[in-house]
């Protein structure tokens, strides 16, 4: 006989009753508990689990080269290294902050930040060069880990800066064709997962997984490094000598839109592209910094626009022979100003040219004659052929930042405007349209859309990938491009252009001075376009000078350092 | 509760051997979890992967003596030692707080040795005031009928516990919290009880905001994440259940326990239970338990004697007292406070009185008369 019995207090049993079932409640709970913590919150927790036992090695894949046309390597990897720490092997923490802040050159706060976080493994700092990466191993701390890594490099530092662009800490590209092409130079990078205990000690026959890194395939562009070299040359000189506030020379196969040469003169360090040039240094170090290093990157010949002026008249030529509202022979005269409605616009020669073929009109860069010719043409008519030359839209060109046409509506077009935009004034291109523009005309008529990657190659030169650029749009007839040839070829051989004039060899071209917004500051822009053969152009060649001082005609100073070009690169070119 | 009412011709000792096996068990299975989760550990530490499986077995062994003591002796001899083991218990733990005599660990004086042997007083605290509180309601039971009395039996106690308190707050909360039950079980009231109850969690808040390390525990209870080191234990725990499923990651495939969570093989066992085997495995540990209670329950209510049935009541409330304080702890349920899984982590004195009681609790189940076996 039990207790209860004998005592008669039977409420001890429902008491223990209700403590056992209270116990059994409590039970319950924690289970529910439990199962939302290990399935309604496991993928949640499995992850973060995962991320602190599995350490992840990325295998660094090496970055793409980039080539010219020739195989020349122009961007390619130097092995550098990057600093890692592993909180849980770190056995001084203090010395090896100071070492880090010591080496590195980073903040105290920064490094200390990552040192004492609680992470299988914490990156320090990446692109460390190899000298420093060594000096670091060499201190031997527990927990600090060194790994190879790569770095670009541009082996001819400053060369074709503003159309390779160059790449950021983690081998990304940041501007020009490391960024237009990241997809392909980039790529993957490989990767070993190892399962480590507390202290980071990789565990002893836990699954390693390992994923090979694939290499980034190269770009071979249509840059000819000996052009690129000759052009950068040959605007320096320009840029000294005319004490100019920059410099553009692109080089361009007419035939089908390759760019053999793009300089934007100064250029920058592509090894060191966060230091500024002498042209912006006195900004260092200011809060303007980064606006100035936008300003250095910048290219100049596709993210800026400029009135184009009388290189223009080539497409004023091409429209009224097309429309047949012109020939060669017909006769003009130029008093030294025309009136327009009520505006007096004068010709460059103040005294005027007297009476002129439209030939020597293009060869004296006359503007009474292309004013004439521009009105016979029509606003309307004039602006429908401006968007079939492809004016109106972006080239296409395959750098990032290509800054499009900045331009009238078409019922915004008087006949002041029209008469203004004959010569090339009163609207704004970029240098690039304008080179593809009149390579397009001169070609036989087919709109090109200039490039300067060609292919993909992997490593073992094998084509990835070939790239196909529109050729199928025609926008004037194969007569109209002829007469076009023949009426520049006589620019340089008898008219303005005499300056860009080499014995012996037919050169086409157009000189232009344009004055810049606003008039008033007296600045000019004096370029000019030439090319080669005149009968079969293979090579477009367009030099513009900013702001020169003192003589700012095309004519003298822009012809003369195309003919400079023309004289090395032709030789080269017909080898 | 479904056992029949068992009818033999004649009246015969009973032994509970559901509750011995159910013991073996969890004792087995507890090693097998022991040596899975600190193995790791125990092989860099001390270059013996089997360190602490080899010191809980002996412990284990050691436990053998009193448990088979206790089982074999009639549980009304200790009916004289009630006061002696309060005093004695009293003694040892006011002695741990001298220096010189404790040993420290983890910052704080727990351990107290005796010639080759150390352990702590805080264990032997819980089985004697089971004991003492038996012996003290036992005589006067009437008392436990009104308030007063209650509190008075209360007060008794807080000497012992204030000591133990003073370095330990979760063996004084499971020292309350047996004498609480022990004395719910002997009252026919309920209403003192939710009143001890609410100024119980009233008190243990206060505390917890007056000493200031252990606010930080609410911090890390709360926020585990962003608590930085304070809540790494938690989130690591965390982490090893969140990562079980439902049927874990196999035995002996934990990764959280090669060192990510600390006191593995201690109070965090049970999350490497979790992780290596799965929901399944955890409900399993907890049914165990379960199981191990109810068999507790039904020799209470079958003792001889008030004396018997209190005396089981207290072990009972003590196992599922830090059963589910455990759990509760490693699940982020309440703050964390140091509380072990009994039979199962590691310590070889909390297993050596563990297993004393759970031979206290045979004792007293064969005082039972099989005839009026009532389940």
């Amino acid at each position: 006989m039990g207790f209860f019995v004998e005592r008669s207090r039977t409420f001890h049993r429902k008491k223990i009753l209700v403590f056992a079932s209270l116990v059994f409640l409590a039970a319950l709970v924690l289970v529910g508990r439990l199962i939302y913590i290990m399935v309604f919150r496991g993928e949640y927790y499995i992850k973060m689990a995962t991320d602190l036992e599995q350490r992840e090695r990325d295998i660094k894949a090496a970055r793409g080269e980039i080539l010219d046309r020739n195989g020349v390597v122009l961007a390619s990897n130097a092995s550098v290294c990057t600093i890692s720490v592993i909180h849980n092997q770190i056995e001084k923490p203090e010395e090896v902050i100071a070492m880090l802040v010591k080496e590195l050159g980073l903040s105290e706060e920064s490094v200390r930040k990552r040192v004492q976080k609680v992470s299988s493994i914490e990156r320090i700092k990446s692109n460390v060069d190899k000298e420093t990466g060594d000096r670091i191993l060499a201190y031997g701390y527990a927990g600090v880990k060194v790994d190879e890594d790569y770095k670009r490099v541009y082996p001819y530092d400053s060369l074709a800066s503003k159309v390779l662009g160059f790449t950021g800490g983690d081998n990304q590209g940041i501007v020009g064709l490391e960024v237009k092409y990241d997809e392909y130079l980039m790529g993957k990078n490989g990767k070993i997962l190892t399962y480590t205990d507390a202290r980071g000690v990789e565990v002893y026959n836990a699954p390693e997984a390992r994923i090979e890194p694939e290499n980034g395939n190269s770009l071979v562009t249509s840059l000819d490094y000996n052009i690129q070299s000759y052009c950068t040359q040959a605007a320096q000189k320009a840029y000294i000598k005319k004490e100019a506030d920059g410099v553009e020379i692109i080089v361009m196969n007419p035939q089908n839109g390759e760019i053999m040469a793009m300089v934007d003169y100064p250029e920058y360090d592509l090894n060191q592209p966060f230091v500024l040039t002498e042209q912006y240094e006195e900004y260092a170090g200011t809060g303007e910094e980064n606006e100035y290093l936008n300003k250095m990157w910048r290219n100049w010949c596709i993210s800026d626009t400029y009135e184009p002026g009388s290189i223009f008249k080539i497409v004023t030529t091409s429209i009224a022979l097309e429309e047949d509202l012109v020939s060669v022979d017909d006769r003009f005269y130029c008093p030294g100003y025309i009136y327009v409605e009520d505006r007096k616009i004068r010709c460059h020669k103040t005294t005027g040219h007297g009476s002129e073929s439209f030939k020597e009109g293009i060869q004296n860069s006359c503007n009474p004659v292309f004013i004439d010719v521009g009105l016979r043409i029509g606003a309307s008519t004039y602006f429908d052929y401006m968007g079939k030359f492809g004016l109106l839209k972006r080239t296409g060109i395959d750098l990032p930042g290509e800054a499009a046409t900045i331009m009238h509506s078409k019922d915004a077009i008087g006949p002041v405007e029209l008469a203004t935009m004959s010569f090339g004034q009163s609207f704004q291109v970029t240098p690039v349209q304008i080179a593809a523009t009149t390579a397009s005309l001169i070609n036989g008529g087919v709109r090109v859309t200039p490039h300067v990657g060609c292919k993909i190659i992997d490593a073992a030169g094998n084509t990835v990938e070939e790239f196909a650029y529109d050729s199928s749009n025609i926008i004037c007839s194969e007569e109209t491009s002829e007469t076009l040839r023949m009426l520049l070829e006589s620019v340089v051989s008898e008219g303005g252009g005499k300056n860009a004039y080499i014995e012996g060899y037919e050169i086409g071209g157009k000189t232009a001075t344009s004055q810049t917004l606003p008039r008033s500051a007296n600045k000019y822009i004096s370029s000019f376009l030439g090319f080669y053969p005149a009968d079969e152009p293979k090579v477009l060649v367009l030099v513009i000078i900013r702001n020169p001082t003192g003589i700012y005609y095309g004519g003298t100073i822009a012809a003369p350092v195309a003919k400079e070009i023309f004289e090395n690169i032709i030789p080269y070119l017909d080898k | 509760m479904a056992e029949k009412q068992k009818r033999r011709p004649r009246s015969i000792s009973y032994f509970d051997y559901n509750l011995l096996f159910i013991l073996i068990f969890v004792i087995g299975f507890g090693l097998v979890m022991l040596y899975s989760s600190s193995s790791y550990t125990a092989a860099n530490r001390f270059s013996d992967s089997a360190y602490y499986l080899k010191r809980q077995i002996r412990a284990i062994l050691l436990g053998l003596i009193p448990m088979g003591l206790l089982a074999g002796i009639d549980y009304r001899v200790w009916k004289s030692f009630g006061l002696l083991a309060y005093v004695v218990a009293f003694g040892l733990c006011t002695a741990v707080l001298i220096p010189g005599v404790g040993n420290s660990s983890h910052g704080q004086s727990r351990w107290i040795s005796l010639g080759p042997l150390s352990f702590q007083p805080s264990e032997l605290a819980k089985i004697a005031v089971i004991l003492f509180l038996a012996v003290v309601i036992e005589k006067v039971p009437k008392q436990m009928d009104s308030l007063n009395g209650i509190v008075k039996v209360l007060v008794m106690l807080l000497p012992i516990v204030g000591v133990i308190a003073y370095n330990n707050l979760s063996t004084a909360i499971i020292v309350m919290g047996i004498a609480v039950c022990m004395m719910f079980v002997a009252s026919p009231q309920y209403k003192p009880f939710l009143l001890i109850g609410i100024l119980g969690i009233l008190f243990v808040v206060i505390f917890i905001f007056a000493a200031g390390y252990r606010g930080d525990r609410i911090e890390a209870w709360l926020h585990p994440e962003t608590a930085g080191d304070k809540g790494y234990q938690t989130l690591m725990g965390l982490y090893a259940i969140g990562s079980g499923g439902l049927f874990g990651k196999g035995l002996g495939e934990s990764l959280q326990k090669m060192g990510h969570v600390p006191e593995v093989q201690n109070d965090m066992i049970f999350t490497i239970i979790c992780e290596e085997l799965g929901l399944f495995g955890a409900v399993c540990v907890i049914m165990l338990y379960v199981l191990m209670i109810w068999r507790m329950m039904v020799i209470a209510n079958n003792a001889k004697d008030l004396f018997g049935a209190l005396l089981v009541v207290g072990v009972m409330a003590h196992i599922s007292l830090q059963v589910i304080l455990n759990i509760a702890v490693v699940t982020n349920t309440i703050p964390n406070t140091g509380v072990t899984l009994p039979f199962i982590s590691y310590g070889g004195t909390s297993i050596v009185f563990l297993m004393s009681e759970i031979g206290l609790v045979l004792g007293v189940s064969r005082g039972i008369k099989l005839e009026s076996m009532n389940t």
